[in-house]
């Protein structure tokens, strides 16, 4: 029997994997490769927008895991650990770009100030509409700062403190540019729903349908 | 309250923190209420961008090189079977030519997306399905796909496992791809997708050849 065959049947947990690669066994390395690698690199991909970035900086954050494996003791999750050393693969990545980390104020073009929308728009609703392809579209297409904050954030799951910390903003500063963030996502999720219904209609203009915009949206009260 | 105000202590109401005053202006402001429902539904969305798309295979292979390269990878005292053995180069050179007639096909299906599309979505999300294999309902199986997987049959079961996940992976993205496609022929973003999905199979397909043939 072989020694993976043997690591399979045994049901080979993410612990007795590690403790394999710290004896430098190469099935253990790829068994945890093969267990994190979709989280890694689509986190790579939503922070660079690049998949060629992002298969270089998957490459490097677990390079960088491997070698540190023997300093592994458990005490965090080592899920934990890899994101964790992932994000600050991806941000010094940025910083070497001189991209921005933190969100940048004056890059926010929209009106922030209030909700209100172009009167005689159409009414666009997300809510209960969003697919992972629109949403994957809209997230790609944000400023790079915005977008960092928003992947930490919304889809990673990291706390306000945290991102502080990695990101090296206060925690008020990281609050209010996920709000941003977010309004500038809708903003774009709703350009993109216009356009294709703008589109669709075109396509299947009639004669006797009413081309009235819906009312409402978007007065303010 | 007004929309200002109420945007202002959006960021708070969104994590939990309601008054009456809010609730009132809400169930007066389409607007507000709207803005809010939105936004509940991308952070509600969002966690299904976590772990959605897999590396080429690629990836793995330089990573295992430059660990062999330092020294952090010794082989394992149990020997692992002989790869040169169990799937010689003849015997996957047919691999290749199909690998390149993937990315053809790819390409043929953008210039005539009509019949693309006949089959169900696989990599739709919803809040509670952020896996886009492991939620997704098995398919059937292509002749290219399982003769690559037969082929491939003989390799320690996690690389098995792998190949398999990664080769559903890639059909998943290239079903919603195409779905996309069809309702929209002319979206770029869909197109790229179906062509880095075809890329990614293409590589499957290469890899199965290269880490057979190539360790020799």
């Amino acid at each position: 029997m072989t020694d993976a065959k043997k690591l399979q049947q045994d049901k080979l947990t993410e612990a007795a994997a590690i403790e394999r690669a710290k004896q430098g066994d190469a099935e253990a390395f790829e068994f945890l490769y093969g267990l994190h690698k979709r989280r890694v690199y689509s986190l790579c991909l939503r922070m660079t927008g690049n998949p060629a970035s992002a298969e270089d900086l998957t490459q490097e954050a677990f390079l960088q895991l491997f070698r540190k494996i023997g300093t592994f003791r458990g005490e965090s999750a080592f899920s934990t650990w890899l994101h964790r050393m992932s994000v600050n693969v991806v941000l010094m990545q940025l910083r070497k770009k001189s991209l921005p980390v933190v969100p940048i104020d004056e890059t926010f073009d929209g009106d922030e100030e209030s909700p209100k929308k172009e009167p005689g728009a159409p009414d666009i609703r997300l809510a209960g509409s969003i697919d992972r392809l629109q949403l994957q579209r809209a997230v790609d297409e944000l400023p790079p700062g915005y977008r960092t904050i928003f992947v930490l954030h919304d889809v990673e799951g990291f706390e306000h403190n945290e991102i502080a910390t990695m990101i090296g903003c206060s925690i008020g500063n990281s609050k209010s540019q996920l709000h941003k963030a977010r309004i500038k996502l809708r903003e774009l999720l709703r350009t993109t729903r216009a356009e294709k219904a703008r589109s669709g209609r075109n396509a299947k203009r009639k004669p006797e349908q009413n081309e009235e915009p819906q009312s409402g949206i978007g007065e303010v009260v | 309250m007004n929309c200002v105000e109420f945007e202002s202590v959006l960021p708070d109401y969104l994590e939990g923190g309601h008054t009456p005053e809010q609730q009132a202006h809400l169930t007066s402001c389409s607007a507000c209420s709207n803005l809010l429902a939105d936004l509940n539904s991308i952070v509600t969305e969002a966690p299904a961008l976590q772990a959605i798309e897999d590396p080429s295979p690629r990836v793995w292979n330089a990573i295992e090189i430059q660990l062999r390269r330092e020294g952090i990878i010794r082989e394992p005292a149990i020997a692992r079977p002989s790869r040169s053995g169990f799937f010689p180069r003849w015997r996957a050179a047919w691999l290749v030519p199909v690998a390149a007639a993937l990315v053809i096909a790819a390409g043929i299906k953008l210039y005539h997306p009509s019949g693309a599309g006949d089959t169900a979505p696989v990599a739709k999300q919803t809040p509670a399905a952020p896996q886009v294999v492991a939620q997704a309902p098995r398919h059937k199986v292509s002749t290219e796909d399982q003769q690559v997987l037969n082929s491939v049959a003989s390799r320690p079961p996690a690389q098995l496992a792998s190949y398999q996940n990664d080769m559903e992976s890639a059909n998943a993205f290239i079903r919603d791809a195409e779905i996309q496609l069809k309702s929209d022929p002319s979206d770029i973003y869909a197109q790229q997708l179906l062509m880095n999905a075809y890329a990614q199979k293409q590589m499957l397909y290469e890899l199965a050849v290269d880490r057979t043939g190539g360790e020799q």
